[in-house]
């Protein structure tokens, strides 16, 4: 019985910590938050946090609109709360990374603004996905952020990892790689099991039951 | 000129208030389950014996309700789930869509709900696989820390003769489920609406190919209403 509390719970093991990296490098973040009540346990809402070498403010772009912060993580207490860090790019990696998000941000939340369906997509989501696979960002967004793997009526490709596949419908999807593991979507849920770092994906909490996504 | 903008003016001011009256008359509600559930045979009835010994299903139900500004409502639904029949190792399955269904509100949050619709359940290779004509009703009560959630459903089998009649409680119908637990959680009420979310522990029972099921539910829901305008 433990087992079955263990996965209708969802748990993440080593997070990483919400640290703020000196500013002596570029900082480029994948950060998502919960959505409001009652949403909060199901559905998350990622944001790109960049900070340019010697700059003190963070430069957020998510949908809708392009915002700063001093706190990359805080978005005050009626935003999205209980952020998690998915990735973190500094140096080199992270001044090409800012210039692209820079360059494709601004197109692809126009585009999702005048498109925008809440559920299944396209979404805030779905922004976060199409700019990691438009600037060749090796990351994924959790299986909670609902939306993230919305392709269209019918759409196939390369992940936003870059070391699997994916075929997506609204209806049904299917994930499948080498980092990602396999991954099933069901009307914009998704299951499955992560490979590496090891964890069983589900559409609850943090979306996944195991190692932390890195 | 000036005369085409006041009459584009006005137009444009009723349908504002044409939307906002809809807003105002129409009300809903909707919820989410995800569930994990674990039956297993705890009776046979008289010489049948089911060819499943334990199921384990996993999935969701994602249901809506809208009424025109009373308690009555239409209701609609879809539930998904998959798994094993875990001492055969197979797959298992049992979706339904309820397009067809009616809902009473008696308040904000709390609501039954009766649908309709085609299903199909089975499992590979140990139970055969069927289309399904499920009768459901849910019910969900409580606005506060602990609601109470209960679902009952009676099916009609085709396709699979092997499971008809499968249902020892049942003077008609093929199979028999029904779930009734307790939901700990957090109820809300933010712009305009009530919700809320949380864990919940149910008991579970089935019956189908003449034998009885029993086990558990874990799972987590939410809900979400507009005001019932009474």
């Amino acid at each position: 019985m433990r087992w079955l509390l263990l996965v209708s719970a969802a748990c993440i093991v080593a997070k990483q910590p919400l640290v703020v990296p000196p500013n002596d490098e570029t900082t480029v973040l994948l950060v998502t938050g919960t959505l409001g009540h009652p949403l909060d346990g199901i559905a998350r809402h990622p944001w790109f946090a960049v900070r340019r070498k010697g700059e003190q403010r963070w430069a957020l772009y998510e949908v809708p609109s392009e915002t700063s912060a001093d706190d990359p993580f805080d978005r005050g207490r009626d935003y999205y709360g209980n952020p998690i860090l998915h990735a973190v790019w500094r140096g080199e990696e992270a001044d090409r990374a800012a210039d692209c998000i820079d360059r494709e941000a601004g197109a692809i939340i126009r585009d999702i603004d005048d498109h925008y369906i809440f559920y299944p997509g396209p979404n805030s989501n779905t922004f976060g996905d199409r700019v990691l696979r438009k600037c060749h960002l090796h990351a994924s967004l959790p299986s909670t952020s609902v939306g993230k793997d919305w392709r269209g009526w019918i759409g196939a490709g390369v992940t936003s990892e870059g070391t699997g596949l994916q075929l997506e419908t609204p209806i049904v999807g299917l994930k499948i790689g080498l980092k990602e593991g396999i991954e099933l979507h069901v009307i914009g849920l998704s299951i499955g099991i992560d490979l590496w770092p090891p964890a069983i994906i589900l559409p609850l909490g943090p979306g996944r039951l195991g190692f932390a996504d890195r | 000129m000036k005369a085409v903008l006041i009459v584009l003016a006005l137009a444009g001011t009723a349908h504002a208030d044409r939307w906002s009256r809809m807003a105002d008359e129409f009300s809903g509600a909707a919820w989410l389950h995800y569930e994990l559930t674990g039956l297993d045979r705890v009776q046979d009835e008289g010489m049948r014996a089911a060819s499943v010994k334990q199921l384990v299903l996993a999935g969701a139900r994602l249901h809506g309700i809208v009424g025109h500004g009373h308690t009555l409502a239409y209701h609609i639904g879809l539930d998904l789930a998959a798994g094993g029949t875990v001492g055969q190792g197979g797959f298992a399955y049992d979706v339904a869509l309820l397009p067809i269904g009616i809902a009473v509100r008696p308040n904000e949050r709390a609501f039954f709900a009766l649908g309709t619709g085609v299903g199909a359940m089975g499992g590979v290779p140990s139970l055969d696989g069927a289309v399904t004509l499920p009768i459901d009703l849910t019910a969900e009560l409580g606005n506060g820390r602990v609601r109470l959630l209960g679902r009952a459903r009676v099916s009609y089998v085709a396709g699979a003769p092997s499971r008809d009649g499968g249902a020892p409680s049942l003077p008609t119908g093929d199979e028999l489920e029904a779930m009734l637990g307790v939901r700990i959680g957090h109820g809300y009420h933010e712009y305009g609406f009530s919700s809320g979310n949380g864990y919940f522990v149910a008991a579970s029972y089935r019956e189908l190919e003449g034998a009885r099921f029993a086990g558990v539910t874990l799972g987590y829901s939410i809900d979400l209403a507009s005001p019932t305008h009474l």
